[in-house]
Order: C-alpha cells, then sequence, then structure tokens
C-alpha cells in the first residue's frame, strides 16, 4: 500500500479525528453515548454509511452540477440510511437490531461527519480512496464514541455491554453522567489527553 | 460536458430523484409484509410477556412462526369496546394492534369520539390491553394483562421508539421495573387508575410494595415515567367502565 | 395564549441546543466571535422558519396515511423529503447570501451548506412531525421559538468565548476542549427549565 492511501485511513483516526479535531458529528455522539452496545451499534452503521456514501458520490462527482450538489448529496446518503434501515427490518434475524437502530436512523443523515467528507475528500477524489477515507473517519468517530460510552456506562449504570461491574461492589451509579451535558465534559477532558500527547493540534 | 448548464441541472437533479424514489418505492414495497410479519410477531410476543407466558427473550429466540403458533394456541377471543364499556365488534384472532394503530385511537379517546379499543382474552381468562402515549422523546405503548375478571394485574411489559437509552429505556428494558407491575390493582373508581410516583411508593414493613394502585418511578427518567403514568391513566381509564363490567358480574355469581 | 405559552417554552424548556443538543457541530464551530454566530444564528430562525411550515404541509396532505390516495401511506418517504425541502431552501439562502452580503458569506465558509446537514433544522421537523401540531401556525410559532432558542444559544456562547480569550486556559485544553466544557455547565444550568410546564 502506498504512503498516501496509508495516510488517508490512519489521519482521521488521531490527527485529524472527525469529533476531537475536525467537530463534526457532535450531537449523535451525545445521544447514543450511554451505554456500549448503542456506541457500538452507531458506530458500525456509520462506518458502513460514510464508506459507501463516498463511494457512490466519488463515482458520481463528475456528473454533478455544482450548484445543486448538497441536494444531491443528501439525497444519496438518506437513500442509503433508509434502505440500510428497511433491509435490516425485513428480516427476523436483524428485526430487533433495526428496533434499536432506527432511533438513530435520522441522526445518521444529518451526521455531519458523512456530509463534511463527501465535500471535503470524496468530490475531489478517486472512488477507492474516497471508500477509504469514509471508512477510516467513521472508524476514528466510533473510537470516540466507545471512549466516552466507555466512562458513561461504568460510572452512570456501573455496568458494561449491560454485565454488571462495579454494582456488586456496592457503587452508587451516578445519574449525572448519564445527562447529555456530562458527555460534552468528558469529550472536553478527550481534547484535553490529545492535545497534551499532539502539541501541534494546540490552539493559541 | 458542461454541468452547470440550467437544463442539464435540472434534468441531473429530476433523474437522480426519480431514481431514488423508484428504489425506495420498490424497496418499501417488496420488503413491506415481511417487516409486517416482524411487527405483528414483536406486538404478539409483547402481549404473551405481559400475560406471563414467557419471557420476552425468550420469545425472540424461539422465531416469528413459533411465537404466532402459540399465540394461536392461547388466544380465546378478541373484541373491541366502547369508552362506556359496550362491546362494539369482535376481532379476528390474528389481528392484533400495531403502535399505528394505537395512535389513532389515542387521538379519540382523548377527543371523545368514539375511540375502539381492544380487548383481549386468553384461554386461561388472563386479559389483555394496550396504553399508549408520548414519552420523553416519542411515542411509548405497551400492554398491561389482568387477572381474569379482576382488576388485579398479572404482567405488564413495555415498549418506546427513542427514550433515553440506561434511563427512560428501563421501562422497556428492566424486567425489575415491569415486575413491579405484578400483583398491584388498578383502581378502576378513581380518576388516577394507576400511579407512578416519584420519589417511592408506599412500602412494607420488609421492603415489599404495598398491594395498591401505586409503584416506583425510575430515578432520572422523570419525564419518561410522567408520560407511562399519564398513557395508562388515559387509557385503563377508557377501558374502566368495561373493567367495572367484568368485575362486577363475578361479583354477583 | 396556547402560542405564547409554546413560543416561551420553544425557546427555553425545549431548547435546541441544551435540551435536545441538536445543531451541536456549527454550534461549536462558529462561536468564535459575536458577529459571526448572530450571523449563522439568523440563518438558522429563517430556515427553521421556512422549512417548517412547509415540512407541516407536506407531512399533513401528501405523506400522512391516507392523505395522497387512500390506502396509500408515504410515511417511509418523510425523511427524504424533509431533507430535499431543507437543503433546497438552504441552497436558496446560500446563493441570497452570496449574492447581497460577501463578507457574511466567506465568514460562514463551509456551515452555510453544513445548515442543510443542521441537525436542528431537521429535528424541528421531525419533532413536529412526532407532535401533531394542530395547524400551520402552531408550526410556524414553534420554529421560530427553536430558532430563538438556538440563536440565543450561539450569541451567548460566543460572549462568553470572547471573554475567555482572555482567560489563562491549559494549553492542551484551550480553544475545543474548554469549549466543550463550558456547553456541558451551561446545559446543567439550562436543565432547571426542564420539565417546567406551560
Amino acid at each position: 500500500m502506498d504512503a498516501k492511501l496509508k495516510e488517508t485511513i490512519l489521519n482521521p483516526i488521531f490527527k485529524g479525528n472527525p469529533i476531537t479535531v475536525l467537530v463534526l458529528g457532535i450531537c449523535s455522539s451525545l445521544a447514543v453515548t450511554v451505554t456500549m452496545k448503542g456506541a457500538l451499534v452507531m458506530a458500525l452503521s456509520v462506518i458502513v454509511v460514510t464508506g459507501i456514501s463516498s463511494l457512490i458520490l466519488s463515482l458520481l462527482r463528475n456528473t454533478i452540477p455544482s450548484r445543486v450538489r448538497i441536494i444531491v448529496q443528501l439525497v444519496v446518503v438518506a437513500m442509503m440510511v433508509i434502505l440500510v434501515d428497511q433491509i435490516l427490518k425485513s428480516f427476523e434475524a436483524t428485526y430487533a437490531i433495526d428496533k434499536q437502530l432506527s432511533v438513530y436512523i435520522g441522526l445518521i443523515i444529518t451526521n455531519c461527519i458523512v456530509m463534511g467528507r463527501i465535500e471535503a475528500f470524496a468530490l475531489g477524489n478517486k472512488p477507492w480512496p474516497s471508500f477509504l477515507d469514509g471508512v477510516a473517519n467513521g472508524a476514528g468517530y466510533g473510537m470516540i464514541l466507545l471512549i466516552v460510552a466507555f466512562f458513561r456506562e461504568l460510572l452512570g449504570s456501573g455496568t458494561l455491554f449491560g454485565v454488571d461491574v462495579l454494582n456488586w461492589l456496592g457503587y452508587t451509579p451516578n445519574n449525572l453522567v448519564i445527562l447529555p451535558p456530562f458527555a460534552l465534559i468528558l469529550l472536553g477532558c478527550i481534547v484535553w489527553v490529545q492535545r497534551s500527547i499532539q502539541k501541534d493540534l494546540q490552539e493559541k | 460536458m458542461n454541468t452547470n448548464g440550467n437544463i442539464y441541472t435540472i434534468i441531473y437533479t429530476t433523474v437522480i430523484v426519480a431514481v431514488v424514489a423508484a428504489i425506495l418505492a420498490f424497496a418499501s414495497q417488496s420488503l413491506k409484509s415481511r417487516q409486517d410479519d416482524n411487527e405483528k410477531a414483536d406486538t404478539i410476543s409483547q402481549m404473551l410477556t405481559a400475560a406471563q407466558f414467557a419471557t420476552k427473550a425468550d420469545l425472540q429466540k424461539l422465531g416469528n412462526t413459533k411465537v404466532l403458533a402459540k399465540y394461536a394456541e392461547e388466544i380465546e377471543q378478541a373484541f373491541t369496546v366502547g369508552t362506556d364499556g359496550s362491546k362494539v365488534s369482535d376481532l379476528d384472532l390474528d389481528k392484533v394492534y400495531s403502535p399505528k394503530e394505537l395512535k389513532k385511537q389515542n387521538y379519540k379517546i382523548k377527543d371523545g369520539s368514539g375511540a375502539e379499543i381492544p380487548v383481549f382474552i386468553f384461554k386461561n381468562g388472563t386479559t389483555v390491553v394496550p396504553v399508549y402515549g408520548a414519552g420523553l422523546w416519542g411515542p411509548i405503548w405497551g400492554y398491561i394483562a389482568f387477572e381474569p375478571s379482576s382488576n388485579t394485574i398479572k404482567g405488564a411489559y413495555f415498549d418506546h421508539e427513542s427514550e433515553t437509552a440506561g434511563l427512560g429505556a428501563k421501562i422497556k428494558d428492566d424486567p425489575a421495573f415491569q415486575a413491579e407491575f405484578i400483583r398491584e390493582q388498578a383502581d378502576f373508581t378513581n380518576q388516577n387508575v394507576f400511579d407512578i410516583v416519584k420519589g417511592g411508593a408506599p412500602k412494607n414493613a420488609d421492603g415489599t410494595s404495598v398491594i395498591d394502585n401505586k409503584i416506583d418511578a425510575i430515578t432520572g427518567a422523570t419525564m419518561t415515567s410522567n408520560g407511562l403514568d399519564a398513557a395508562i391513566d388515559t387509557w385503563l381509564g377508557a377501558y374502566s367502565a368495561y373493567f367495572k363490567g367484568t368485575t362486577a358480574k363475578t361479583e354477583e355469581e | 395564549m396556547e402560542y405564547l405559552s409554546l413560543f416561551v417554552k420553544s425557546i427555553f424548556v425545549d431548547n435546541m441546543i441544551f435540551a435536545y443538543f441538536l445543531g451541536m457541530c456549527s454550534y461549536l464551530a462558529v462561536s468564535k466571535n459575536v458577529k459571526t454566530a448572530a450571523g449563522l444564528g439568523v440563518a438558522v430562525i429563517f430556515v427553521l422558519l421556512v422549512t417548517l411550515p412547509i415540512n407541516y404541509l407536506l407531512n399533513k396532505y401528501v405523506l400522512a396515511p391516507d392523505a395522497l390516495i387512500k390506502g396509500v401511506d408515504l410515511s417511509f418517504l418523510s425523511f427524504i423529503i424533509f431533507i430535499a425541502v431543507i437543503a433546497a431552501i438552504v441552497q436558496i439562502v446560500e446563493m441570497v447570501v452570496e449574492k447581497f452580503s460577501p463578507s457574511l458569506y466567506s465568514a460562514l465558509g463551509i456551515f452555510l451548506p453544513l445548515i442543510a446537514v443542521n441537525c436542528a433544522i431537521l429535528g424541528g421537523s421531525l419533532f413536529m412531525q412526532q407532535r401533531d401540531f394542530a395547524n400551520v401556525g402552531e408550526s410556524a410559532v414553534y420554529a421560530l421559538g427553536s430558532g430563538i432558542g438556538w440563536f440565543l444559544a450561539i450569541v451567548s456562547l460566543a460572549a462568553i468565548r470572547e471573554k475567555m480569550s482572555y482567560c489563562k486556559v491549559p494549553a492542551p485544553l484551550k480553544g475545543l476542549g474548554i469549549t466543550f466544557i463550558t456547553v456541558g455547565l451551561m446545559a446543567i444550568a439550562m436543565m432547571t427549565f426542564m420539565g417546567i410546564s406551560l
């Protein structure tokens, strides 16, 4: 694999992380990080949606009239998301997963990461790197989701993936952690840690 | 090729929208029957869970066909009643009410315009009725099962569209919350048929809940608890004439 | 009276930012100074005010079950229709701003097109669908209230951030980090309004 592709994949996960550096996709990261399970489901679906819609729009990139590009992007992304939802809903095995996911469907469409990466990358690059860029950004986003969800579920419910971790020790779950404002404070702390390590990201 | 011309832009947009609409319409039409089957099996398993035939997780493992078979085996009669307690019409035994249909009836109950609400009676006498209302983020609904001709609750199951995971979502995910309903009694003479009390319902000395029409609210989920309380009051209130009728009959016998 | 209570409620109690955390991305990124923040805030009010009544009418007369043709339920299209309406309106706003105020246009940068994916806008339409407003008037009042709520939230954060640039914030926390924490604290304060019924 050549260096440029490697950069495309690794950059979004650390240096150009969509949440902590590009400030994209915050809304959904607050809503779904109460439990690890919700965060994981959301992370996976965002990876799928960003990857495939980046691919489709990169294929179409030379034909899209620039004046209506946003409408075209949104229509393609929304179609992808609705299709995923409809297909999951139709199979017995995936119906239960979809019932959990359907809450987040709207959040995926309006997730700025999907649109932001299409605007910034897919419309100017070939399909294969665009696909990788989409997947990598989804992964970078998912990683932050899981970190936040880890702390929120552990401290807020005393469990991880629904399995009791702290409660049997007599821990009283802290309800403040479950409220959305705490997710913001946690994100602030994650930024703090990341920028202490990567000093070049610090703002003046 | 000039991709910025007006005609090109209009044609391009039209084609994209038409293609997307066609794909979605096709997907929606061709998958609809399968989705309806899944939804129906899900609703039935909620009713069976409320009536304490099995737990939701077990029913999920069984698969749709077996859930439907189990329901067909246990159900005795289903019919709709008006808010005055009189029977309106019989329902087919394989007919269930989806949340969408409950929503329609919910309007009618609220503006008093001739709601026809379903009653499901199982062979062992258990009566199951639905409730529907608004939670914090979206609709919540569920089923409450009563002992034969009585106001004693046998079980309950609730579902929601988008309550906060870990807080409001406990109405569905926390079996302990649903278990609180068991053996409590709905008070059909009161406008407050059932209460979900913030700060704790009255307790016996040994810590068990007093048998009354009150249970504990979910900590940290005040809005969802209030919504559920209102949903139960509205719906059981609408059924109160019907239940007063059935319980009175047994007392005479 | 009902309109008034809906209006006040949608500004403070159901604040898009502090109660529902919708529209966070542009909220955090465009709140560095009060002037641009106010510009974006006005754009959001405008887009909400235009899209919500349109989506309300579409929802009532086209998408709802049995609305267009008896027995046809088009509600599976609601997401895509709402989004298309929003995107079209945003595109129009973008063109107008570019023509009449190039300085605001360059200041808003990428965030003008991103209003289309501002969750507050789609969220407004979805809440509208969920709450079954009685008429177009109610949906417009709700749109205005939510927009103003969003406007107030972003202007107040921008004001705090302007002051904060004179504070000694630890270097790694500077900018984004401290902003996250500030918004978290503001949200906790705003939670006192939660559950108030008017």
